[in-house]
This record gives structure tokens, sequence and C-alpha cells, in this order.
């Protein structure tokens, strides 16, 4: 684990200038450029909005439903295009991986992370409308880099696996993008906790809350809505959705990183075809 | 003033050798997933990209990769740069490994140039702070000028090639590893690399290098590796592996670079003509087709059988498709059974051959004498470039042709002889004939190597003279020769023949002389003793006629060697002369 702290630290330029590729290569040529990082997830919250809030009728209460897929989508957007992109990424970089033999994984680590430069402005974005609609920014808001950072180690430790395992086995792509479709519904994005612990029974609803993805979503919306936090906090604590994070991020990145230990070895063999 | 050598010098008299790249029994296997509806073919041992590849290169030096496509060489070069691991094998390798593999690699069409040399000079574990500082040396290097600021998709593959060298160029490095991309460079930009690259020499540095381009490797290598299906075929001096890699590429036919010495280029004809396994094949680029081939005597009708000794005039008509360069012109004549016997060619001749544009042409060899003994032969016939590398066309032992008569011992040549007039008052042996009746050579095939005689009668002398009745063992192609054999005799036997036989080294039998004894010294003469350079063996024996067997035989003993001053190669020659058609 030193070692590749290490490695990360001493390749920081090679992971800054494949950051500003990924932002470049995609921001360059569309005219509204950086602008869509803002305006895709935003438009998706828009869609969801009208299906879910107005044709479905569902209300959270205390917050704006808007303000409450907005608190939510940006970041579960910038996990889902991490993993979908990262998991190709090996291969689709693999003349520059052929080129010199730095190590493979700060390509999804770079992907993860120039994703999460385009995260940091839709949040500022985000809590910018929502204290103004609220009036108010939560006291959890110091909260939101470590979240960030959480995010960012998870996002990063599942790229890592997914973009091996894509070299030797070309169909996780496709599982991915079910299990993505599925792992959505399951996080409360467009509903809330309170309605899974209406629907659901206790024992049902301790399994539901085992997703950290739940605890993640949670946290960004407790940093960003004002008074979010009173709603859920008979069913997780801040401490305890941190905790899971911590574990879940410890867990993933551990895993990623000694996943590509073993693999390192002979993923070029198979970058090619 | 001090006389003892200060340190720098003695590091200069005993210069240290250090090795930086060192691999042992390197091997490499890919395990290839096929096509999902092959699926179950799998084949389980994989393929062997590279096995048991030992090799040192030692600081400073520059190392050459020659092979094949496909014989392993980008595998090779991966390995050392450490991109790829190999299966089995040990490589160490010491300092910062730069690598130039392949054009375009890790550039990004969508990022522009300058975007670009950020992006590689990363990669390639260079600081950004590094490549400011180079970044002008490299846009200069590269000549590239304002086009640093377009987008790379924008760039020919020349251009890559440029900004890809000039970014390797202008970093430090210990080892610098370039994968037969700079043919794609125009001449001068060859030329700033080959430069380049003597400065790095210079300067220490440890170049790996492939190439197709021989030349290249020629001037810049000092040892180079010769791959073959990911083997190392030979590891030496850039000159000896390139001549061998040229052999292989002779060997599998097509596609050859010219082969530098004139000696090479007859063991290359050699082994065109002496292929028997292409035999019914047509070869070459079929830039020329032959359209026929004609046999006739000396009247000009066509002929399907002759007798030896007989005039032969063969014919060619060919296609020429394309327009071809000082071509030249070649016959092969086989044995049925595939002993190769003669196959000259104007190249050999001394005739140029001016080009040929599209239409119809022939050419035609005239032999005055076809010396051949009686049988079934096949002529190939065919039309090479002036390097003997490239057929345009080739037709392999496509045209039969028949020598008519009777032929006991499947003799291969009818040269002839005469029994020699020494003196006056010599009496006169009687006419040669040229087997044994009874004599079944295939019953000698063991006895070669034997020697024995009989109380009776029994062999003294055999001596090979020139025309001025020196002793010799090495003749010239076309000289007379004349054999002088003597006996110990005891007068009155009858039905005792004298038999005397000519094999090729590798006892292939070309020819027996027999004459009944009547005398204690016999004299063949050949006035033209036709065989081609080589060893040739004579082997004779006193045969009694009665009891059908040898009495006294020396069998595969006595060597002669032949030596001729022109090109030609096989058995026998035959003295011809070519014509051509007007060239249009």
């Amino acid at each position: 684990m030193k070692m590749v702290i290490r490695e990360l630290f001493s390749r920081k330029d090679l992971i800054k200038e494949l950051v500003s590729r990924d932002l470049r290569v995609r921001y360059s040529r569309p005219y509204l450029g950086f602008l869509w990082t803002f305006l895709s997830p935003f438009f998706t919250a828009t869609v969801f909005y009208f299906v879910f809030s107005i044709f479905l009728k569902v209300r959270i209460e205390g917050v704006p439903f808007f303000l409450y897929l907005l608190s939510a989508i940006f970041a579960w957007s910038f996990f889902q295009d991490s993993l979908i992109n990262s998991s190709t990424s090996l291969i689709q970089n693999k003349n520059l991986i052929r080129e010199s033999n730095f190590p493979h994984y700060l390509i999804p680590v770079a992907i993860v992370t120039a994703n999460m430069v385009n995260l940091l402005p839709s949040l500022v974005v985000t809590i910018v409308i929502c204290a103004l609609t609220i009036k108010g920014i939560p006291f959890f808001v110091l909260l939101l880099p470590l979240v960030i950072v959480l995010h960012w180690g998870t996002t990063v430790g599942l790229s890592i696996i997914f973009s091996i395992i894509y070299v030797r086995w070309r169909d996780i792509r496709y599982l991915l993008e079910v299990a993505l479709l599925f792992l959505f519904y399951l996080t409360p994005v467009v509903y809330s906790l309170t309605m899974v612990r209406e629907a659901l029974p206790m024992s049902a609803f301790i399994i539901y809350m085992c997703n950290p993805f739940v605890a993640i979503l949670n946290l960004y919306r407790i940093s960003i809505l004002k008074g979010f936090y009173l709603l859920i906090r008979e069913y997780a604590t801040v401490m305890n959705m941190m905790l899971a994070v911590v574990l879940f991020a410890c867990a993933a990145l551990i895993a990623g990183f000694c996943m590509y230990q073993r693999t390192k070895r002979w993923i070029n063999d198979y970058l090619s075809y | 003033m001090t006389i003892f050598p200060t340190s720098d010098t003695v590091q200069y008299l005993s210069p240290q050798i250090e090795k930086v790249i060192s691999l042992d029994k390197v091997g490499k296997r890919y395990h290839f997933i096929r096509n999902i509806d092959s699926y179950n073919r799998q084949d389980k041992d994989g393929f062997w990209a590279l096995r048991d590849v030992c090799l040192d290169v030692q600081k400073g030096q520059t190392f050459g990769i020659v092979g094949r496509n496909g014989a392993g060489k980008t595998t090779l070069l991966n390995i050392i740069a450490g991109t790829l691991t190999p299966t089995c094998g040990s490589v160490q390798v010491s300092g910062k490994v730069v690598g130039l593999f392949n054009l375009g690699v890790g550039f990004q069409d969508e990022l522009t140039g300058r975007e670009n040399v950020y992006l590689n000079g990363a990669v390639l574990g260079a600081t950004k702070k590094e490549i400011d500082q180079v970044f002008t040396d490299i846009v200069a290097f590269s000549e590239l000028g304002s086009f640093i600021d377009m987008p790379l998709g924008s760039y020919s593959q020349g251009m890559r090639l440029r900004l890809g060298f000039s970014i390797i160029a202008n970093l430090t490095f210990d080892i610098l590893i370039i994968d037969e991309v700079l043919a794609v460079g125009d001449v001068l930009f060859q030329n700033k690399c080959y430069q380049r690259l003597m400065e790095f020499k210079r300067a220490q540095k440890t170049l790996i290098i492939t190439s197709q381009s021989m030349e290249l490797i020629e001037r810049l290598c000092e040892r180079v590796v010769l791959l073959d299906h990911g083997k190392v075929l030979y590891l030496g001096s850039s000159v000896e592996s390139i001549n061998r890699y040229r052999d292989i590429l002779a060997k599998e036919k097509f596609f050859v670079g010219p082969k530098p010495k004139e000696n090479s280029l007859i063991t290359q004809t050699k082994r065109w003509a002496q292929d028997i396994e292409c035999w019914g094949k047509k070869l070459g680029t079929r830039e020329i087709e032959i359209e026929s081939v004609g046999f006739y005597n000396r009247l000009g009708r066509p002929l399907t059988k002759l007798a030896p000794g007989d005039f032969l005039r063969v014919k060619v008509n060919f296609l020429v498709k394309n327009i071809i360069k000082t071509p030249h012109f070649g016959a092969a004549i086989f044995r049925e059974d595939g002993v190769y016997v003669y196959g000259p060619n104007t190249f050999f001749d001394g005739i140029e051959v001016a080009s040929f544009s599209p239409g119809r042409a022939w050419f035609e060899i005239r032999y005055p004498h076809v010396t051949l003994a009686p049988g079934n032969y096949r002529l190939s016939v065919a039309v090479m470039d002036r390097d003997e590398c490239l057929p345009y066309t080739y037709y392999c032992g496509m045209y039969p042709l028949t020598i008519s008569g009777k032929n006991q011992d499947a003799a291969l040549t009818a040269l002839a002889c005469k029994p020699k007039l020494k003196h006056l008052g010599f009496v006169f042996l009687g006419s040669v004939i040229d087997s044994l009746p009874g004599l079944d050579l295939e019953s000698l095939k063991d006895a070669w190597g034997d020697y024995f005689n009989d109380n009776a009668i029994s062999l003294a002398s055999l001596r090979l003279l020139d025309s001025y009745r020196e002793e010799k063992e090495k003749f010239f192609t076309g000289e007379p020769l004349e054999i002088e054999v003597k006996l110990n005799a005891i007068a009155g036997k009858k039905d005792y023949y004298l038999w005397l036989a000519i094999f090729r080294d590798d006892r292939i039998f070309c020819q027996s002389l027999v004459t009944k004894i009547r005398h204690n010294t016999f004299s063949f003469l050949f006035p033209s003793f036709d065989f081609l350079p080589g060893g040739y063996i004579i082997s004779w024996g006193i045969w009694d006629q009665n009891s059908r067997r040898f009495v006294s035989l020396s069998h595969g003993r006595q060597k002669l060697k032949m030596v001729f001053d022109r090109p030609d190669h096989g058995t026998l020659y035959m003295r011809h002369d070519w014509r051509l058609s007007r060239l249009k």
C-alpha cells in the first residue's frame, strides 16, 4: 500500500497529464464544452422530476423534490460515468500503456479524478441553488470534502477492478451497465429512505441499508441540504454512515490494488485482442 | 608532474564492461482467445513468440534485432522495455528505458501536438518541468513549426514519426529502443535521426534497434541478433547476422534483398535449382508468364526425343506483363529422379539483358551436343531479376525431355571418350562400351570403399593425366583428361573386362567405361571432360564375364576434383549459346 502511494506520488505529473488529457478530449470540441458536465445531469434530473414528481407524485417531506434529486444526481452520475469509462479504459489506452511500463491503474485513477474535477463545479452550483432556495447552508457542508474523497476512493477501487476484469472478460461491460441500473434503483436517488422504511419490513430494511451507496448519497445530501439530517437521523447517524463508507472505500481500494498486483504480469498480453 | 596515470586514465585504459541488459532463457507464450465460432478448439499450449532467448547488451553498445515479420522482434523489445513480462526466464535491465515502438502509439488524435508532447513525455517518465525545458528543442528537432498546435489527427504518418522521435530524442534515458519506425521519415529526417543516434552512441547510451533496413542496421549496430520463429538463430557481428538473415529470406523465396557477393549468388541459384519439392509449380511474381517451351533439332523441326550427342534448341516463348528491368534467363535440366544436371543462365554467361516492356518475347538456348545419357529429364525455366532474388517467373520441372537409347546402369552422362593411340605399334583395344553386361550397379552399393585384387590379374595403377601428360587431381571443366590404367596381368586370360566408372561425390553414378582386357596398359581419353566443379570419384575393377563377378575392384577410392572459372553449377557442363528476341 505504501508502495502504491509512493508510486502515485512520483507519477503525479503523469496523472495530471492524463486527467487534463481526459478533460480536453471530452470538452475541447463541443461548443458548450465544460458546461456539459453540469448540463447533462441537470437534464437527467429534470426528466426524473417530471416522471417522479409530476406523473408519479413522489413527495419528499421537508425538501423540494427537484433539489432532492439534484443533490444526489451529480454524485451518482460521477460514480456511474467513472465506472463505465474506466472499465474499458485499459483497452482504449493500450497504445499508451505499451509505450512505457507505467502502472496500469493510473489510467482508471486519472479517469475517476477527471470525473471528480467535473463533479466539483456541479456540486458548488447545487449548493448555491439549495442555499438560495432553502435559505441556508447546513453545518455538515464541512463534511463534504471528506465525503468526496471517500467517494473518490470507492470509485477508484471499483474502477480498477472492473478495468482489469474487462481486459480478459469483455462481457463485464454489459453486466456492469445492468448492475449500475439495478444499483441506481436500489439507492435513494429518486425516492426517500422513509418510503423504503414504510415499504419494507425491518430485516429487509437493514439489508437495504447495507448498500454503501445509500450512505454515500445520504452523506452528500446531509452536507448540501439544510435540515435533511433531521429527516434521516432515525434510520442512520452520520457516524454510522461515515464508518460504513470508510470501510467500504478501504475495502474497494485494497481489493483493487491487490488485484492489480496479481494481474499486472499478464495484462499487457491481452490488451491487443 | 606525475608519471602515474590518474584514475581517469586508468578507467580509460580498462573500460569497464558493464552489462545493462541481460536476458536468460527468456520465453514468451501467448494464449490466444479465438473467435467464438472456434471456441472448442482452444489451443492448450498457446503460441511461443519467443523461446530460450539468452542475450546480453553492454553499456554503450548499439544492438540490432533482425528477423522476418513475426519472428518475435517486437515481443523481445517489449520484454526489454518491461511492457511485457516473460513467461519464463529472467530479465535484468538497469537504467531508464525509453522506447519508440509504433507510430502514433500513445498519441491522442484529439489533442494538439503540444499537448501530446506533454502527455507522452509524462508517460515516458519525464516530469513537467523537464519537458518544459526541452520543449523548444523538441519542436525544433521535429521541424513541425506551427503544426505543433494543430490536433494530432491532422498529422501524417511522417509527421507523427517526427514528433515521436523528437520527444524521445530530447528526453534523458539510459537505454533507447526503436522499433522499425524510422523508415517512415523522409531522407533528410532519417539522416537527422541517424545523426542523433550517433550522438547517443558517442554519449555511451545503449541503443536497441530493429529495422528491415539492413543498411541502417549495418551502419549503426555493433552486435545483431537474428531471430526466427522466436528463437535466436545467430548472435554476433552485424555483417554476419545480416548475411544469415538474407540467407533465410532467400530460402523462403519471395522477397529478398540483394546479396552482396557473387559467391553467395551461386549458392542461391543452386538452392533454387536443386529444390525439387517445387516441381510442377509455377513460382515467381508472375510478371512474366511462360507461354510455351519447344524443343527443336538443328533443322528447326520440333522433337520429343533425341539421342546422346544430338543438337538441341530450347525455345521459350513468354508473355511480359510489366516493365521488367535487366532480367536474366535460365533453364535447368534435371533427371527424372531429381538429380540436378545443369542450369545455365544468362547472368553466369555474362549476357546483359536490357529491359522488357509488356508484350510477347522469347529466348533460346542451343546445345550443340547434348551429352546426357539416355533417360527422362525435366526442364525448369525461369526469368529472374538480376540479383537472383525475385523470379519474375519460375516454372519448376514442368517440361519433360527424353533422350532415347539404352542405359543399363542409369548413367547420367554420355561424354565422348576414346581409347588413346599412344605409340605407333600400340594395338587397339577395340571399342569402348559403356556398360558391363550382367553387372548390377545396385549390388556395388555396399562395396563402396572396397579394394581387393585377384592373384592372377590385379590392378596396378590408375593415373589421371592432363594434356601435357602430367598427373593431377584437380581438373578444369572442359579440359582433356586421360585416364591411364595399368594392370598386373597374366596373359591368356579371356573374358575379362576392365570396368571404370565415374561417380559424383554424393555417389550419384555418372558414367562408366568398359573394355575387354587384352593388354596391361589402357588409356581412356576424354577430349573434353565436362564435369562441373565438385568432387568426383573413379572406381575401377576387373570383371570376369564367366563367373559374372569382379575379381579385382577398387571402388570409391580414387578422388578427382573439378574446378571452373565460371559460376556454373550442377553436374555436367554442356556448351551452349543464347539467343534472345529483339527487345521492344
